[in-house]
């Protein structure tokens, strides 16, 4: 791989804060190493206070490292004109929210010295993408946690950005708003843009992302495709039914099925993937309704507790 | 072009030192400018007393302390101009009246006007002011007394207020002496220079303590012309001739001898006005003579 | 182009920022009701109407210079808009001349209508009192302009220091004590000199003088009561104090661009 196709580059980084007046020492970060490459969607995945906040501040230049160094496009992070280059969306972000949202991006916009016409159809080309078009005169006070982040993803594009960085993007969004933000970043990764994205959610990552780097306390733990990361197989198969005889409960249950009843459903728990045929086909026979069969995965608090329990 | 931490120090630290420096020039010039007459002339800017009291929200010592540190400093600065004695005096007023207890200023106000700017009359006025509302401060009837033996020439008041003063705590052992004789012997040039040494005890301030000491030497003078008149006098008495020179009382042993002149200069006897001058002060101070 | 962009944003943020319009009011109402103060006194009223009118014009000015300062940049920094903006290629200084425009835009506006109600209500003085209009005092009247010129330089010192001390510090009510403190003490700065002059020389002397020449010297800018009685400020003193305001103010950003650029935003 040559230099040419890494995107960012963080060698030995470390963050120390220190917390109150003479408070003691908090290592955020703890001499991270890590390499994301061109055109690649790549998920920096953490449980809370993992540290993910921190080393995006020092890719953005906002924070200064207390040892090692950070590159973005070949450039040092504290390099003002690499951010020609770079969209950032930061964690809850918050806007002036006495703008609109054409205020907001034509502001945006001559930060980076953008102005007339050109800025005119950039602004309304992202506010198509983002889907706020009918929003464009409305004040962010306005605007619902969704329509912000999207607002907030639109500015992080004005530019054309080659990298796009967004922290925690998909927090706080319910699971429609979610599948546009994930739809926008597929996008952006066919227009040939690498994105860079942090979360604590492991679905937000397994169905777009390239590779993932997995962070914990401060240190990766693991980088790479996540399904070479993670047990991807099927821990056990959830079926949600109704309608279903005592009898053919007893007899699932004899048969190594766990199963929980409720007033109306009752959900079986199967751990043989290759089981799961046999009982559909026994509550189809005996009049029951299949209400829904999720296949269950680790989490990625399982994942963690794992990896936790393994190191200590 | 990278900005980061240190590039941005080594740029900052000969700038801001270069600015500091310029600062300093610039400030120097603008002191210039504001020169003395221009801070006398501040005071006119000054409301009156009575207008300030309510502007300044209760904090009436701390605005008569920064005001009473400028007239000080205008004060003791260079030449202050008769006009500038009025400005003076209203500045004074204000913080008396701003913090009526000061009493320090009524003397420091008093003196001023009546040593230095020749003005008796304000500093009467301020000094009076004083008395009402500090009576146990015994400097302040000293210093009326003072303005009323000096400068009014009016030695009943003069007295009068120096008894006052000696019956306040604190005062000075020579007081009630001083006080007493005023009353009997008030135009005894030696009661004179007992009184303005006492002022130039109290006094701190050196230019008052200047005039004073110029003040006790014209004193003095009028103390030796009329010891000297009244050896001429005894001459002529004996000798029924008026003396040629001051030498002749020596030589005929009728006075010990010339007492020296406190200038450094001599007196001299004057036959067309038989009287005796000094060499230095040409003009004899009428008052005391008797 | 970037510092303009910013500065123009400020400048939209701080008027709508309802602080600004109840400051103005007072302002404003301050300078309306010396017009019944000046029915109280004999003769001189319009002299009683400037002395209010400037000092409202001083005093408020300075309130919105300290408050909407500080406001504007600690707010970004609390509502962490500032990340947004320093992860755009706008270098930090810029960042900070940007807002300083920005305040002074909104300073200079907000005293041209406090000069604007000051002219206003002398000329309703002067009406009310049957004075022909084209027959007043002018030299004073046009001299007004020298002091409240003056005052804006002032507040552009005053607006710099609370800009400083909002670069190194998070909390506004922390800011907003250290500039008011440096703003008192700024009208105190000329009494240094003062003691300093009349000590001998000694250590004590050398360190009074230095607060003297470094602490800002606010009263350089104060013309107020020479305007009022018509004594002349000379076009050479206002130029030289100019030069000191903006020397004071480029050191003032260059210190706070210093501290902005070195700190950490969390
Ligand atoms: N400004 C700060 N001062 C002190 N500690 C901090 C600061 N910012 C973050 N931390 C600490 O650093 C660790 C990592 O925080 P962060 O990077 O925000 O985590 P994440 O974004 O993964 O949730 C946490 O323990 C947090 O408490
Ligand atoms: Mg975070």
């Amino acid at each position: 791989m040559n230099m040419e196709d890494i995107v960012i580059k963080i060698e030995n980084l470390t963050k120390v804060f220190k917390k109150g007046f003479r408070g003691k020492s908090v290592a955020a970060i703890k001499g991270l190493n890590l390499e994301v490459n061109e055109g690649e969607i790549f998920g920096f995945l953490g449980p809370n206070g993992a540290g993910k906040t921190t080393t995006i501040k020092i890719l953005m230049g906002l924070i200064y490292p207390t040892t090692g160094k950070a590159w973005i496009l070949n450039k040092e992070a504290t390099d003002v004109e690499v951010k020609n280059r770079i969209g950032f969306l930061p964690e809850q972000p918050y806007f002036y929210d006495y703008l609109t949202s054409r205020e907001f991006l034509r502001f945006y916009g001559q930060l980076f010295g953008l102005e007339g016409d050109e800025l005119r159809t950039r602004m309304n080309n992202l506010l198509t993408l983002v889907g706020l078009e009918d929003a464009a005169d409305l004040q962010l006070h306005k605007f619902s946690k969704g329509m912000l982040q999207r607002i907030g993803i639109a500015q992080a594009l004005i530019n054309r950005p080659d990298l796009i960085v967004l922290d925690e993007p998909m927090s706080g969004l319910d699971p429609i708003g979610r599948k546009e933000i994930r739809d926008i970043i597929l996008r952006l990764k066919e227009d040939g843009k690498t994105v860079f994205f942090s979360t604590h959610i492991i679905p937000d990552v397994e169905m777009i992302c390239d590779r993932v780097g997995i962070l914990m306390k401060g240190e990766l733990v693991n980088v790479g495709r996540l399904d070479e990361i993670m047990d991807a197989k099927v821990k056990y198969v959830e079926i949600i039914a109704r309608n279903v005889s005592k009898e053919m409960l007893a007899y699932m249950e004899a048969m190594g099925s766990s199963v929980y009843e409720t007033w109306e459903h009752v959900s079986i728990k199967v751990e043989d993937e290759n089981r799961v045929d046999g009982i559909l086909q026994l509550i189809k026979e005996g009049k029951g309704r299949v209400v829904s069969v999720i296949p269950q995965r680790e989490t990625l608090e399982e994942h963690f507790i794992k990896k936790i329990g393994g190191a200590s | 072009m990278t900005i980061n931490v240190k590039h941005s120090l080594v740029v900052a630290f000969p700038l801001i030192a270069a600015l500091a420096f310029s600062i300093y020039i610039v400030q120097h010039q603008i002191a210039g400018y504001k020169g003395i007459e221009k801070k006398i002339e501040e005071f006119v800017t000054l409301p009156k007393g009575e207008y300030l009291k309510p502007a300044v929200f209760g904090y009436d010592q701390l605005v008569a302390d920064i005001i009473w540190l400028r007239a000080i400093q205008v004060i003791g600065d260079k030449v202050v101009t008769p006009k500038g004695y009025e400005w003076v005096y209203h500045a004074m007023d204000v913080v008396t009246t701003l913090d009526p207890k000061f009493a320090y200023a009524y003397q420091f106000g008093g003196v001023t006007l009546s040593e230095l700017g020749n003005r008796p009359d304000m500093s009467n006025m301020l000094l009076e002011k004083g008395l009402k509302e500090n009576p146990e401060v015994w400097q302040i009837p000293f210093y009326l007394g003072f303005n009323n033996f000096f400068h009014l020439h009016n030695y009943e008041k003069a007295a009068k207020y120096m008894s006052i003063a000696s019956e306040l705590p604190g005062h000075p052992e020579y007081l009630p002496k001083l006080a007493s004789r005023l009353y009997v012997q008030a135009g005894n040039p030696d009661i004179a220079l007992e009184f303005l040494i006492n002022m130039y005890k109290e006094t701190d301030d050196e230019k008052v303590k200047e005039s004073l000491e110029k003040r006790i030497k014209e004193v003095i003078i009028e103390r030796d012309a009329i010891y000297l008149e009244r050896g001429v006098a005894k001459y002529k008495e004996v000798y029924k001739d008026s003396p040629e020179n001051l030498q002749d009382l020596v030589r005929m042993g009728i006075i010990k001898d010339i007492p020296p002149e406190p200038f450094g200069g001599y007196y001299y006897f004057d036959q067309s006005t038989n009287k005796v001058y000094s060499s230095v002060i040409r003009d004899r101070m009428h008052v005391y003579g008797k | 182009m970037k510092v303009l962009t910013i500065a123009r944003n400020t400048f939209r943020e701080a008027i709508r920022d309802r602080i600004l319009y109840n400051l103005l009011f007072f302002a404003l109402l301050m300078i309306a009701v010396s017009l019944l103060l000046a029915t109280l006194t004999v003769g001189e009223q319009s002299k009683i109407i400037i002395d209010i009118g400037l000092a409202s014009i001083n005093i408020f000015g300075a309130l919105i210079a300290i408050f909407l300062g500080i406001g504007l940049i600690i707010k970004e920094i609390e509502k962490r808009t500032i990340y947004n903006i320093l992860s755009k290629p706008v270098p930090r200084y810029q960042f900070i001349i940007g807002k300083y425009l920005g305040l002074l835009i909104t300073i200079m506006v907000n005293i041209i209508i406090m000069g604007a109600g000051l002219y206003l209500i002398l000329i309703i003085n002067e009406l009310r009192w049957g004075h022909d209009i084209f027959n007043v005092n002018l030299d004073i009247w046009l001299d007004i302009w020298k002091a409240i010129y003056l005052i804006f330089i002032e507040l552009m010192v005053v607006t710099a220091i609370a800009l400083m001390f909002s670069t190194f510090s998070s909390s506004s009510t922390l800011s907003a004590i250290f500039t008011i403190a440096a703003y008192i003490i700024g009208h105190l700065t000329e009494e240094l000199r003062l003691i300093g002059n009349k000590l001998p020389d000694s250590f004590m002397k050398s360190t009074i003088n230095f607060f003297y020449y470094f602490l800002p010297n606010l009263d350089n800018f104060n013309v107020k009561g020479k305007v009022v009685h018509g004594i002349y400020v000379s076009a050479s003193y206002i130029s030289l104090v100019t030069l000191y305001g903006l020397l004071y103010i480029s050191v003032v950003l260059l210190l706070s661009g210093v501290i902005f650029q070195r700190r950490d935003f969390k």
